[in-house]
């Protein structure tokens, strides 16, 4: 007994011995990043157009510029895209691009750890949401590179330019837009009476009588929000109003805020018509849709991928503009809800050939453009890019509606707003207040005045 | 049947069926996570219980997504290597502070125990700035290092120390074994159940061990389970039968460890009370 | 010189020795950080710089409603999670230790199965058992008690009970790991002399079994509390803390100062300085009370 133990932990130490000696050796080779071979792993669609690349001529050390993004089916396989085109287009730069994944919140933890302990640590390139935009310039200043002379900004959508910029210095690459629709079944919204006409250009009280009609007649709930943080539809009916939690001067604007106000009203008018569907998470909400226990759902373009994936719905579906608020003069049918840009890292060891990256592709490439919105449904910033045929394309799944088309329809008239920075932080308020409105245990302008102090208690004013 | 065996009878079965639903409840998880891999997306989701058919489609695009193999390398490396030093250095602490006990270690182990409450995420950002000028950085070293020295484990071996009778050091030592001698080759052996005990504990910590690594691993290739795992999971598009499948690799290796460890585990306590 | 046979070596530099090792490491990594971070609890950083604000942070908490409300709601995930878990682990430690238990193997394994889940994945399974076409609705629409499914993790209440329900199957099992391993070195005898003292097993329980069961009992409350205080996956996963902060815990907010919000690790430090604090409360409580009991 004793003796085969002994054995044991001989061969476990000799065991270890050789992890950790192998662990050098035979990492080695995995650390240098074949782009080629990586891009081909994940871009079944992309590469039909044109040959595989050959592979660039790597003289000398190619450097690798290390890219942090948050999504493999979105913006990660969008950076992997961009960095198959730049190794095409621009095989001299002999560079390498890394693109790492990570949730969205690791994304955030990382960063801030890495900024707070002194800067090392950092990737080269990373994506961050428009929300959050004004907290990084703000709270770490002098660590995103100013990229005010390193694009013609007159060529990506305005509000997105100033959602990534301060001071009069802009700091980021516009990436994606939340351009806003109302996704839902026309089959339903048929079986209810109405038609596809019916649902064009409406105020919400008229979205709201609809669906109690959709509800009564077909047994399935109209639209879906999700239970914790209903915020993508009082989002996306503030900005209809070109308000936010924030006013102009970064002041937080909740208590007297009428769209905020106006937006609490309709969701509650919503819950007591018993039509808002409220999802547990991002999960019961893509299966409420998918199991058709739902009818609509407001959100970005980059939901579609989450519809697309019932194939029995295919052809069911359509999109329309959202609804504004009939009680706000102000509330058009556009909106935008989330978005994000891609920063480079001022202390960045290779600060300029990341910038050349970014240049490279996401700058002129309008072929690119057409490439990501067709595969990951990603609506990029470049405004010539929105002449291209992709926009012209109709969608199966949306009986053949040119649904593209109805999101470069929407984008210029989304109204600018000054996000601030702190969107996480009123989200939270806005979600709590929310819950105790839905609990009943208190009045809209009970809500919103808690609301506001803990946003003010949350900023330290 | 006399009364009393009725009786007997009557409780056993009662307590085969309280334990067969405890086993019930604790097994079910594990038998969705089985199904939810051969499912896809859409049937997870609609609240599918059976298995499916999408085994190879999950496994195809969770390659696609990740190099598992290498995820799952990278997993074991940074596991067994913890386990075993922590253990060891664990061990010989707890052996320490038990049977050399003084005045000045007593107050080295109230620290020791006091750490326990310091919550990891105020240790992290002073932890980043040390691995960053060590220059440890996306280093698998950097994730196993910092928490060697378990305050749980020293206090675990420490109690479980109690038990080895002083006498048999003492005795050794007349008969001239050094001190690290009488460690490792007498106190060690029959303490057996107490290292497959810690050796479990420390193997499900690193495993599991998920802020840190997430804040000191930079590249891809670094990557460990939990990493993937979470990256996955937070997705725009969530694919449910990739993330049941990752979950279900990630999950196999760790019931397999604590299978064979539980033999000789529950072996051991048996045969210590024999 | 001549020694001494009887003086010997100098063994307590032997256990200094031995000590060694765990000692430098844990001065490196962990007093050495914990230091920087209390010191981090008296500032607060604006502009990318941190400045001394003296008490600021500690007084900032008093005002704080939701780090009050995290605060309540961990007390009662301790107060109602913990000795439930503690006392069920204890029955199934005790059932499974019986003589008359067949397939012990099985039973034993199964039952602590849950605790090798990794906390992202167990929580991501539970928070679709708990969704409204989960499982556990449709089980009880099957059963007739529901008769439209309900939204468990809207509810504040059954939001709570959910998390409590988790960490329940998750944590159960590894209790019974210590209790287990603990029944099995009472003698025998014990049991047997209580027995032909004619105690039921009610009884036995609790005048025998317990009381020798006293350490690891300690043992175990204290590192529930200790994970209790310091729970933050299964909040984070299943609930995200709502609705409206009712499953909040306070590592979760501490997690949000440093990382959701604007950064403000000053604040989460002093955040993380009070739980030491309590825990160290309570840790003394529970073992005077275990004192006292003995």
């Amino acid at each position: 007994m004793k003796r085969k133990l002994t054995a044991t932990i001989t061969a476990a130490a000799l065991a270890l011995t050789m992890l950790t000696g192998c662990g050098n050796s035979g990492n080695a080779p995995q650390e240098t990043n074949e782009p080629a071979a990586q891009q081909e792993t994940t871009q079944d669609t992309a590469s039909e157009e044109t040959e595989a690349p050959a592979a660039p001529a790597q003289d000398g050390e190619a450097k690798t510029i290390t890219v942090w993004a948050w999504d493999d089916n979105f913006n990660v396989a969008v950076m992997k895209e961009a960095a198959r085109v730049y190794g095409e287009t621009h095989p001299e730069a002999n560079v390498n691009v890394d693109v790492v994944s990570l949730s969205k919140e690791d994304v955030y933890v990382k960063l801030q750890t890495a900024l707070a302990g002194g800067g090392n640590g950092l990737p080269d390139i990373v994506l961050l949401e428009d929300y959050v935009s004004g907290k990084y310039l703000n709270t770490f200043p002098g660590s995103f590179a100013d990229l005010t002379d390193k694009f013609d900004y007159s060529q990506y959508l305005s509000f997105k330019v100033d959602a990534v910029s301060q001071d009069g210095k802009t700091y980021a690459l516009p990436f994606d837009t939340g351009a806003t629709a109302l996704y839902y079944r026309l089959d339903l919204i048929e079986q209810a009476g109405y038609t596809e006409e019916d649902m064009q250009d409406l105020t919400w009280d008229e979205f709201i009588e609809i669906g109690k009609d959709v509800t009564e007649k077909t047994g399935v709930q109209m639209i879906v929000e999700i239970a914790n943080n209903k915020t993508t539809l009082v989002r996306a009916m503030m900005q209809s109003c070109g308000l936010w939690y924030f006013d102009k001067d970064g002041n937080i604007n909740i208590k007297n805020n009428e769209a905020l106000k106006a937006s609490f009203d309709i969701i509650l008018k919503m819950k007591e018509a018993g039509i808002l569907y409220e999802a547990e998470s991002t999960e019961g909400r893509a299966g409420a849709l998918n199991n058709g226990t739902v009818a609509s759902v407001v959100n970005a373009p980059w939901f579609i991928s989450s519809i697309r994936q019932a194939e029995d719905q295919k052809g069911l579906w359509r999109a329309a503009r959202i609804p504004r608020i009939s009680t706000l003069d102000s509330s058009i049918n556009a909106s935008n809800v989330g978005g994000s840009s891609w920063y480079v890292l001022e202390n960045s060891p290779v600060k300029d050939e990341a910038i050349a990256f970014l240049q490279g592709v996401w700058e002129g490439n309008t072929d690119f453009y057409d490439t990501i919105m067709r595969n990951q449904g990603a609506m990029g910033s470049y405004i010539p890019a929105y002449d291209t045929g992709v926009y012209e394309e109709e969608d199966e799944f949306f009986g053949g509606q040119k649904l593209n088309g109805l999101f470069a329809e929407v984008l210029p008239d989304v109204i600018p707003v000054n996000y601030g920075g702190y969107v996480a932080e009123a989200n939270d308020a806005i979600t709590t207040a929310l819950a105790n409105l839905f609990e009943g245990k208190v009045s809209i302008d009970e809500a919103l005045e808690q609301a506001e102090a803990q946003l003010a208690n949350q900023l330290g004013r | 049947m006399s009364k009393e065996k009725k009786i007997r009878l009557f409780k056993n079965i009662l307590l085969h069926l309280f334990l067969l639903a405890a086993v019930l409840i604790s097994v079910f998880p594990f038998y969705w996570m089985l199904s939810g891999a051969t499912n896809s997306s859409v049937d997870i989701t609609g609240g599918n219980m059976w298995f499916g058919k999408n085994l190879k489609e999950n496994w195809t695009q969770l390659q696609n997504t990740a190099n598992v193999f290498l995820v799952c390398w990278n997993t074991i490396k940074t596991t067994l290597l913890y386990t075993f030093l922590s253990i060891l250095i664990c061990a010989m602490a707890g052996y320490g502070f038990e049977k050399y006990r003084s005045k000045g270690k007593n107050v080295v182990y109230a620290m020791f125990l006091l750490s326990m409450m310091i919550p990891f995420s105020a240790q992290m950002i002073p932890l980043f700035k040390m691995a960053s000028k060590a220059n440890m950085l996306d280093s698998h070293t950097a994730i196993i290092l910092p928490t060697i020295a378990m305050p749980f484990l020293v206090f675990f071996f420490r109690q479980s120390f109690q038990s080895y009778p002083t006498e048999l050091i003492e005795a050794a030592r007349v008969d001239g074994a050094g001190e690290f001698r009488i460690f490792f080759h007498l106190v060690m052996l029959p303490m057996k159940s107490t290292f497959a005990a810690a050796a479990i504990y420390a193997f499900m910590k690193q495993w599991n061990n998920y802020l840190w690594p997430l804040i000191v691993i930079q590249s891809n290739e670094k990557k460990t389970f939990t990493l993937l795992l979470s990256s996955l999971a937070s997705a725009y598009y969530v694919d449910y039968g990739q993330l049941m499948l990752a979950i279900v690799l990630a999950t196999l290796p760790i019931i397999i460890v604590f299978l064979t460890m539980q033999k000789q585990f529950v072996e051991g306590i048996v045969g210590s009370s024999k | 010189m001549k020694r001494h046979k009887k003086t010997g070596p100098n063994y307590n530099r032997y256990g200094w020795a031995f000590i060694a090792m765990a000692f430098l490491l844990y001065l490196l990594f962990t007093i050495y950080p914990a230091v920087e971070s209390l010191a981090l609890a008296f500032q607060s950083m604006e502009g990318g710089k941190y400045t001394f604000v003296g008490l600021k942070n500690f007084k900032r908490m008093f005002g704080d409603a939701v780090f009050l409300q995290s605060l309540k709601n961990t007390f009662l995930y301790m107060v109602i999670q913990v000795p439930i878990m503690l006392m069920l682990a204890l029955i199934l430690a005790v059932l499974l230790n019986s003589r008359f238990l067949k397939w012990k193997g099985f039973f034993r394994t199964s039952i602590f199965l849950p605790c090798v889940t990794s906390l992202v994945a167990y929580s991501i399974l539970f928070k679709m058992m708990f969704s409204l076409d989960g499982i556990i609705n449709q089980v009880l629409m099957r059963l007739g008690i529901l008769e439209q499914p309900f939204q468990f993790l809207q509810n504040s209440t059954w939001a709570r009970a959910v998390i409590i329900i988790a960490m329940l199957w998750r944590w159960t099992g590894y209790n019974v790991i210590f209790y287990l391993s603990a029944l099995q070195n009472i003698p025998k005898e014990t049991f047997e002399a209580a027995k032909v003292d004619g105690a039921n097993a009610a009884q036995t329980l609790f005048r025998v079994t317990i009381p020798q069961l006293k350490p690891i009992v300690l043992l175990t409350a204290i590192m529930s509390t200790n994970g209790t205080l310091q729970l933050f996956d299964e909040t984070m996963n299943i609930t995200q803390g709502g609705p409206a902060n009712s499953t909040l815990t306070v590592s979760h907010y501490i997690y949000n100062q440093s990382f959701v919000y604007a950064p403000n690790f000053g604040y989460a430090s002093a955040i993380s300085y009070m739980v030491v604090f309590l825990m160290i409360i309570l840790a003394i409580i529970q073992f005077s009370v275990a004192g006292k009991e003995g």
